[in-house]
């Protein structure tokens, strides 16, 4: 692990475009953990006076047609792209891992798990997290879960390919045969080389997760109207779109280089894994 | 392996594609002039308009159906189908009269048995159907029908004229065939200037002009008097996002099109490319409280406090946005209208916290969550909450949003337990009876020994007077007890191209084109 | 063979009545009803309630499901709640309006995403490939609605050069003049896809580059451009042709969201509205033609492959 975060830091500095991801990131996670202190209005105080006013000294980014201040919207916004991220990306390890382990180890209830995956990956992604929204209703935590299960698919197989891969390698099957059991055997030998492939999945995820729950909050089925997310942003800012662009502007930029960045890193990620897994990453699925 | 060989031809297809997109590009500009195309919010429900409620099926569905009477412009009903009518001393027998030979759709001429048909189906299941109280409605002639009420109901010419979820007259055989069903789109037969041609899900539903119309030969006035189809076609295409219908008439894709974002109106009223029609008919937002369970119900004194700690000029200017486009009027029927009264409304935007405060200290309220259900299907709905969740802080209520799509809150605001108050809006009512808030089965299910003292008295009387006076006793006590805290006028805005002349400048709740011209 | 295709075939027809299941039961736990959607807001309970037993949907939920079911193997979807027309052609309306801006959006993806794509691989390593690549990502990263507002945003309202939404049938008034409609939507979607194609062959035709018979080709003295033509290229297109199956349902996806913004009649919009108006029959219908679809697609790439490359191995 720390060999693939060192062949990241390395990739950094040889590519400058990966170098811009890891500082927008980085500037994203400070937005999230200090946005009371940059933000210099709240996020959610209206001002009736101050209506739809176009990027000025006073608000950097314009302001809604609330009279909220943009720019604190977009900094607070980039708490729920983590909180969402880190949900989705949570979920998907959380459910994909077992799956797939078990599924590798277990060929007989591999087989059933993996057809109800099948089964999942047949609906189309969006209408798949729509429906769920519309059945939970609307919400953080039910945006996490209706994204996080499109994920749980892709998750399951990539961890299945990986885990089977390693399953059939003679050092797992020695060790099997020599009596070890298998909660030994995931421990030892499985779950260490699957960190690798899991961190570049992670960062797709993490990077679609941010285009999907901006789809569902357009659609006006994602994270609650009233709570500041860039995908709210742009669905509020639609009917403005000709009298205020500001408002189009900045959410929009905000979603496109979060997205962009954990590409960059997604990438570089798998340029430093083991080749032998590189093969079970390769498709990418975007919401 | 001839993969190359598909390439190529691959684009070479592309190229013809294009060429042929640009060529037909030229040939479209010159757009058809006997066609209307009315860029609507969405898809309309059925245009069966006896049996919804729904504004867009109504603006539709007037150009093919006809009532007995309409509405002048000053909101008087006069004759359509009807020639005229008598009505018995106690005022429970109506004998209306019909005018002779108008033909529908299909041919047919309209008759006594027809009205009696249509009047008895509408009574019977039609949205607005309970609301005349007809004990029986009979064809008493060729060209008579007697309507029997069970008691004294000084609103029926207005129900009788409204259109909306109305009693518009179809031939007899279909409506006896539809019964309880809407109709289909096959027999959408009325007496209208214009007649159904198709109905294609998601494109349009198109319109001809009916060249037999019979026409009133009285002048046009409201939608009352002479229609005359001047425009051959009406073509209403669904455009759900209203900056694409907005761009859509700047473009000349829409001669026509409604619902236009309030924020709009100051860019687009200086646009020579559109020329805006606001609204003449008020619609009027609505916050429900409930009357049946939860905190808020029978605790008046902390309703009170709500409604004290509201500003409404402010929830209007953020939710509606241009000055010309709203109007906090307490007041639930606008001025000029007959039904319009100062009563009570000196609680109306009041905002004042302290009060608010101090009410709700009265009321022994704690703190606890109120819950306010609100969908985002209508952005207004939720600007208004948003604010209003806002303010109501400021007076330390404590509002909780529950934001769900619009068929969800249908569902849950049937649920006395899950909600204490809900966002809705109302159109223009022709009668006080007929408002939503008046109804003790809709939900709020406001009720309450007074309530029931001042509509029996609203029903009882034909006679106008009594009935504004008691319209107005009634409204003081809806500003007392609170079942709904009115929000404000807010006039819609549609915009049209300025080649299209109307016969109206403000548009009316249901816009109609006869008469018009482009 | 034909072992592995009944094999493959059994496997998608049991995940087709799997998720046939799924989608019922999905569609019936969504809340609210379409009998109080379409009265509108003053209806009664009472009226709910009658247009309610009159639409059937008083039923058990399994007998309802069989309905469904039997139905749906004869062809019959069942009939719109709202709409009151037979579901299929519901669908088959808004599948010509999807059918036609799938098609012009791999005509732009495929004009675009792979000649830049060989030109990166090409110039590999060069600032050229590196900025085409950054690109590539950078707009593989942007939510197609927001390309959609803004190409609404400049070429319809502000330069108003093409139409900003809807689209009236080709077959209609206006004729192929229509497709102008389909302009900007079909860039919309064509932005990210082209992006990822564009990766996608530039990393094929490098691993491809790589093997033996194109070192062959080199050694026989044919010049490096041929070669890149006529060998990199043939079979770098056939690695992306077969991933233009797993396009698909990316594609599905987004037009859901581009449908709305352009609002184009087509199946993504119909099936977005009609969970809004819980027109259960038009939902049903349209997410089991899409995965039938899905399925087929996915079968039909899993056997040509078995086809073409016999170093597959079988299951």
């Amino acid at each position: 692990m720390t060999a693939t975060l060192q062949g990241v830091f390395g990739a950094a500095s040889a590519r400058p475009l990966t170098a811009f991801g890891l500082v927008f990131l980085l500037v994203v996670i400070v937005f999230a953990l200090a946005s009371p202190l940059i933000a210099p209005y709240a996020p959610l105080e209206i001002d009736s006076l101050n209506r739809l006013v176009p990027p000025n000294a006073e608000h950097w980014f314009g302001t809604d047609h609330f009279g909220r201040d943009t720019f604190s919207r977009v900094v607070y916004g980039a708490r729920l792209a983590l909180l969402i991220g880190i949900g989705v990306v949570g979920f998907a390890l959380m459910t994909g891992v077992p799956i797939g382990v078990v599924s590798a180890l277990y060929p007989k209830i591999g087989r059933v798990l993996m057809r109800g995956v099948d089964v999942l990956m047949a609906f189309p992604s969006l209408l798949l997290a729509l429906g769920l929204i519309v059945i939970l209703g609307r919400g953080v935590a039910n945006a996490i879960l209706a994204i996080g299960v499109v994920y749980l698919t892709t998750t399951a197989r990539i961890v299945y390919g990986v885990a089977l891969r390693l399953r059939e390698e003679t050092y797992v099957e020695a060790a099997q045969s020599m009596g070890a059991g298998t909660i030994w055997t995931i421990r030892k030998h499985i779950l260490p080389n699957m960190i690798s492939p899991l961190l570049v999945q992670a960062s797709f995820v993490f990077a679609f997760a941010q285009l999907g729950a901006a789809s569902l909050d357009f659609l006006g089925l994602g994270t609650p109207p009233d709570i500041p997310s860039w995908g709210n942003m742009l669905a509020e800012s639609r009917l403005y779109i000709t009298r205020a662009p500001w408002l189009l502007f900045f959410p929009g930029m905000m979603i496109a280089l979060t997205a962009f960045s954990l590409n960059l890193t997604g990438d570089a990620l798998r340029d430093h894994m083991d080749p032998r897994f590189r093969e079970a990453m390769g498709s990418r699925k975007r919401m | 392996m001839n993969a190359g060989r598909k390439t190529k031809s691959l684009i070479v297809g592309c190229a013809a594609l294009l060429a042929a997109v640009s060529v037909g590009a030229l040939a479209a500009a010159d757009a058809q002039a006997a066609t209307l195309r009315y860029a609507t919010i969405g898809e309309p429900p059925s245009l069966d308009v006896q049996m919804g409620t729904a504004t867009l099926a109504t603006t539709i569905g007037q150009n093919m159906f006809e009532t007995l009477y309409a509405f002048d412009s000053t909101g008087a009903p006069q004759p359509m189908l009807a020639e005229s009518e008598t009505v018995s001393e106690d005022g429970k027998t109506i004998v209306i009269t019909l005018r002779e030979g108008v033909p529908f759709h299909n041919g047919q001429t309209m008759t006594a048995e027809d009205v009696a048909a249509s009047l008895s189906r509408w009574k019977e299941f039609g949205a607005r159907g309970k609301t005349l109280n007809a004990a029986s409605i009979e064809a008493t002639g060729d060209n008579e029908v007697t309507i029997t009420l069970a008691e004294v109901n000084g609103a029926w010419k207005s129900l009788l004229a409204f259109p909306n979820g109305g009693p518009v007259i179809y031939p007899a055989d279909i409506v006896t065939a539809a019964g309880g069903e809407p109709i289909k789109p096959d027999n959408y037969v009325g007496t209208g200037p214009y007649k159904f041609v198709e109905w294609r899900p998601n494109r349009h539903v198109e319109l001809e002009k009916f060249d037999d119309y019979a026409s009133r030969s009285e002048p046009a006035d409201g939608s009352a008097g002479a229609r005359e189809a001047t425009i051959d076609t009406l073509q209403f295409v669904p455009v759900g996002d209203v900056s694409t219908r907005v761009s859509g008439v700047q473009a000349g894709d829409y001669d026509y099109a409604e619902y236009i974002s309030g924020d709009l109106y100051g860019i687009l009223k200086d646009d020579p490319a559109i020329a805006p029609h606001i609204s003449n008919a008020p619609i009027f937002g609505l916050m429900f409280m409930n009357s049946k369970e939860g905190i808020l119900a029978g605790n008046y004194k902390l309703r009170q406090a709500v409604l004290a700690a509201l500003n409404m000029t402010e929830a209007l200017q953020i939710s509606v946005g241009d000055e010309e486009l709203f109007s906090a009027e307490g007041s639930i029927f606008p001025e000029g209208n007959v039904w319009y009264s100062k009563a009570g409304t000196e609680n109306y935007n009041q905002n004042d916290p302290e009060k608010a405060k101090s009410l709700a200290e009265e009321a022994g309220y704690k703190g606890e969550p109120i819950r306010l259900l609100v969908s985002t299907n209508y952005q207004q709905h939720f600007d208004q909450a948003n604010v209003f969740k806002q303010q109501l802080a400021r007076a330390g209520i404590n509002v909780e949003l529950n934001v769900t799509d619009w068929a969800t809150l249908l569902k849950e605001r049937g649920e006395p337990q899950s909600w204490d108050m809900f966002m809705t809006h109302h159109g223009p009512s022709p009668d006080p009876v007929l408002l939503t808030f008046m109804n003790a089965s809709y939900p709020g299910w406001w009720t309450s020994e007074e309530r029931n003292a001042d509509l029996a008295k609203l029903v009882g009387t034909s006679d106008l007077a009594e009935r504004q006076e008691a319209w107005a006793t009634t409204q003081a006590l809806v500003y007392e007890q609170i079942p709904a805290v009115k929000v404000g006028d807010v006039f819609s805005f549609d915009i049209g191209s300025p080649q299209l002349k109307t016969t109206w400048d403000r548009a009316p709740a249901f816009p109609y084109f006869w008469g018009a011209t482009k | 063979m034909w072992g592995y295709i009944l094999k493959r075939t059994a496997a998608a027809l049991a995940t087709l009545v799997a998720a046939s299941v799924l989608i019922f039961i999905f569609i019936h736990l969504i809340p609210g009803e379409p009998a109080a959607v379409m009265l509108g807001d003053a209806a009664t309970p009472d009226q709910v309630a009658a247009l309610r037993t009159r639409l059937g949907l008083d039923e058990p939920l399994f007998v309802q499901y069989f309905y469904w079911a039997g139905s749906a193997l004869q062809g019959d979807l069942g009939r719109s709640i709202f709409f009151d027309e037979p579901v299929t052609s519901v669908i088959a309306d808004g599948a010509q309006t999807s059918i036609l801006l799938a098609s012009i959006t791999m005509v732009w993806v495929v004009l675009i995403g792979v000649p830049v794509g060989v030109i990166a691989a090409m110039r590999r390593g060069s600032w050229l490939d590196q900025g085409l690549s950054g690109l590539a990502m950078l707009l593989a990263s942007i939510p197609t609605f927001w390309v959609g507002l803004y190409l609404i945003l400049v070429f319809a309202a502000q330069l108003g050069w093409l139409p900003s939404s809807g689209y009236p049938s080709i077959f209609e008034e206006g004729g192929l003049a229509n497709l102008r409609y389909l302009i900007l939507p079909s860039l919309a979607l064509a932005t990210p896809n082209a992006a990822l194609i564009l990766r996608l062959t530039r990393a094929s035709m490098l691993d491809v580059s790589k093997e033996d018979y194109v070192r062959t080709a080199r050694a026989k003295g044919i010049s490096p451009r041929q070669v890149t033509l006529r060998h990199i290229l043939r079979n770098a297109l056939l690695v992306v042709v077969s991933a233009f199956g797993f396009t698909f349902a990316a594609l599905i996806s987004e037009a859901v969201v581009t449908e709305t913004v352009f609002a184009l009649p087509g199946i993504g919009r119909t099936v977005v509205q009609s969970i809004l108006r819980r027109d259960y029959p038009v939902i049903q219908g349209v997410i089991l033609v899409i995965v039938c679809l899905y399925l087929v697609l996915n079968l039909l790439v899993d056997i040509s492959y078995r086809f073409l490359d016999p170093r597959v191995e079988l299951e």
